[in-house]
């Protein structure tokens, strides 16, 4: 995304919270290299390198925080400007749906659906593409994994595939 | 007279049945996702990762080396015919090449790109042929402190040439050497950052990390926004170019050839610089540069030469010091880890066979993409014609496969798509993930290297400005860094800043 018009600073400024977020992954990833041990210079501990990329984190940060306040920063809204963001929302839904649904239910049984509902909810294919597409695309790869490559695929509590 | 004797093992080796198939394979597919708009050769090669586990190391790495260059040549078919790039070198293609198409000139502009690439790809092989054994004979004195200081290059270089913000860029190569910690330290065994996960203790998976940030994140941002296609529907003739093109098109593309491969061998350039450097040079050198943006065939010719040798290029640091330059060597990096090969000097030495095996089937490679390419070319069209709200729950359904092959673990696939959203919401907020996967790949080998060095040395750091290499390579590091700061070098990194870092 580039930033062709930067407006002067505000609260909801974009690049000024992805910062503060960077300060705080650097004060998490600093905390756990303490945590684990920095050790000796001559005997580096299992800390020693997060504690000090966790420092490198936080200078970045900070630096893109300043540049955000004298710079100024596109807000959230126009990071969105002329795009749909209902799609990809809908996506990661239906994606984190499938996920934890994938063990439980088999390969199958979760992908018929999750292939079904892209197909038509997303940005609607007619139902005589969609229906065999949705289908045949997750059977004719079960079938190749399972028989050509011998990869089994999660058959869930139905113990189908 | 060795490198001969060399190559002709290396054919004896490329040329077993099995080796052709998977070369084929490669380059086919290669092309495939080449051409494709919204999946590129790094969602195709962590696709496929998994199955190079079903046959031999060489057959493996040569399918995925054919992805990587196959997409080279693919990814032109699009820029010119759709002005959409298949891949991100392409995108320089898309300038001129569409406007040639748009003059009914469609025909001499994928057969200058075909055969412009042909031989930008011949030369870097013969170049990595000769170059890569002296450079690992030499790199055989490397030591820890070296390696250190050359990953910090590489990972400078690298987000010196990314898009927008380079502390943004640095920040997500520190995240990325942050999650390429999480695992047992491989000194102390101790676990680290793995909230009680088991499935954690081996660290994250490298294949959910690239298909989520790279492949489901692309997905999502694609999804946005309707993809128009200004598709080139006239039929494409005369694919040869004639005595003029020709004339004008040697010289771009032997310039491209050379500037190519010596970006692609730089740690962190790649086919994307190279192809925006070649073109710049073609517009500064031309008596007419006003003809290009018009449908200047030297726009089309020397960018797709350069692209393709550096992808050439891009092979030696990975073979000669076991270090990938980019995402997709970082990835074939994966590829030599799973059949348990460490790419470095004594790769050369260990396994000829593998190595040389290699380089003659990029030889067989090439002849099979310029057959592909040029009377593919109406196939690849129709392709091109499938609509996104087809392909995209196809794309997820692919990588999910992928992900799920790559460790036969539900959990990568939740990691791949907790990194699709990170990747989604990092690009609409200007972070590009390349700095991250490559970072990721290489924190831990920085890391062990760095306490290495630190303890042989009895924590002198002295040690990594005393070696010449690491001084050479931490003075190069600090110039980029600073680089920045000043108004005119900051103005020439905007100019050859890229969007993907490979």
């Amino acid at each position: 995304m580039t930033d062709q018009t930067r407006p002067p600073f505000r609260l909801n400024n974009s690049e000024l919270w992805t910062g503060v977020l960077g300060i705080a992954l650097g004060v998490f990833v600093i905390r756990s290299g303490l945590k684990l041990k920095l050790g000796t210079i001559n005997d580096p501990g299992s800390g020693f390198m997060l504690f000090y990329i966790g420092l490198l984190m936080c200078a970045f940060a900070v630096t893109i925080i300043l540049a955000s306040v004298t710079e100024g920063g596109p807000t959230f809204g126009s990071r969105w400007e002329g795009a749909s963001w209902g799609k990809p929302g809908a996506i990661i839904v239906i994606l984190s749906a499938y996920a934890f649904a994938l063990e439980p239910l088999g390969f199958l049984i979760s992908t018929v659906p999750l292939m079904l509902v892209l197909l038509r909810v997303i940005d609607p294919v007619r139902w005589t593409l969609a229906i065999p597409l949705a289908v045949l695309a997750p059977v004719s790869v079960w079938w190749v994994l399972k028989h050509g490559l011998l990869i089994q695929l999660p058959s869930g509590m139905f113990e189908i595939g | 007279m060795d490198v001969l004797v060399n190559v002709m093992h290396g054919f004896g080796v490329a040329l077993q049945p099995v080796n052709i198939l998977y070369c084929f394979i490669g380059v086919f597919i290669g092309t495939l996702v080449g051409v494709l708009p919204g999946i590129g050769p790094i969602s195709a090669m962590s696709l496929l990762l998994p199955v190079t586990l079903s046959g031999t190391p060489e057959s493996g790495i040569i399918m995925m080396a054919g992805i990587y260059y196959g997409s080279m040549y693919g990814g032109s078919t699009t820029s010119i015919l759709v002005n959409i790039p298949g891949e991100a070198a392409s995108v320089v293609t898309c300038i001129d090449g569409h406007q040639m198409a748009k003059q009914g000139r469609a025909g001499p502009a994928l057969g200058i790109s075909a055969l412009g690439s042909f031989i930008a790809g011949t030369f870097a092989l013969v170049m990595l042929m000769l170059v890569a054994p002296s450079l690992a004979s030499v790199a055989i004195a490397f030591g820890p402190a070296e390696y250190a200081s050359l990953m910090v290059l590489g990972l400078v270089v690298l987000t010196f040439l990314t898009q927008g913000s380079m502390a943004k860029a640095l920040l997500m190569a520190c995240i990325g050497i942050v999650l390429g910690l999480v695992g047992l330290d491989s000194i102390t065994a101790q676990p680290r950052l793995t909230f009680g996960r088991i499935e954690l203790i081996d660290g994250i998976g490298l294949v959910p990390v690239v298909m989520g940030l790279f492949g489901l994140g692309e997905v999502l941002l694609n999804t946005e926004q309707v993809i128009k296609r200004d598709i080139i529907n006239a039929k494409i003739t005369q694919l040869l170019p004639n005595k003029e093109d020709w004339k004008a098109s040697a010289g771009p593309i032997g310039r491209g050839t050379i500037l190519g491969f010596f970006l692609g061998i730089l740690p962190g350039g790649g086919a994307v610089v190279a192809s925006f450097a070649s073109y710049a040079l073609e517009k500064r050198l031309s008596k007419h540069p006003e003809r290009f943006g018009h449908g200047a065939i030297e726009g089309v010719a020397g960018p797709e030469a350069a692209n393709n040798a550096a992808a050439g290029g891009a092979f030696i640091p990975l073979m000669t010091l076991g270090i990938p330059p980019n995402v997709v060597m970082a990835l074939l990096l994966g590829a030599f880890v799973i059949h348990g090969l460490q790419p470095g000097p004594l790769l050369i030495t260990q396994n000829p066979g593998l190595f040389w095996g290699i380089v003659a089937s990029m030889y067989i490679g090439n002849v099979m993409l310029l057959v592909l390419n040029l009377p593919l070319i109406g196939m690849w069209v129709k392709l091109l014609k499938l609509p996104y709200n087809v392909l995209f729950p196809l794309i997820i359904l692919f990588t999910i496969i992928g992900v799920y092959c790559s460790s036969n673990n539900v959990f990568d696939v939740y990691v791949m798509v907790g990194f699709g959203v990170i990747g989604y919401f990092m690009r609409k907020f200007g972070y590009e993930p390349a700095p991250l996967v490559l970072a990721f790949v290489l924190g831990p080998l920085l890391e062990n290297n760095l306490r290495k060095s630190l303890i042989l040395s009895q924590g002198d750091l002295m040690t990594f400005v005393e070696r010449p290499i690491s001084a050479a390579c931490l003075v190069l590091a600090v110039v980029l860094l600073i680089a920045p700061l000043l108004p005119a070098l900051r103005r020439k990194r905007e100019m050859v800043a890229l969007d993907e870092g490979v």
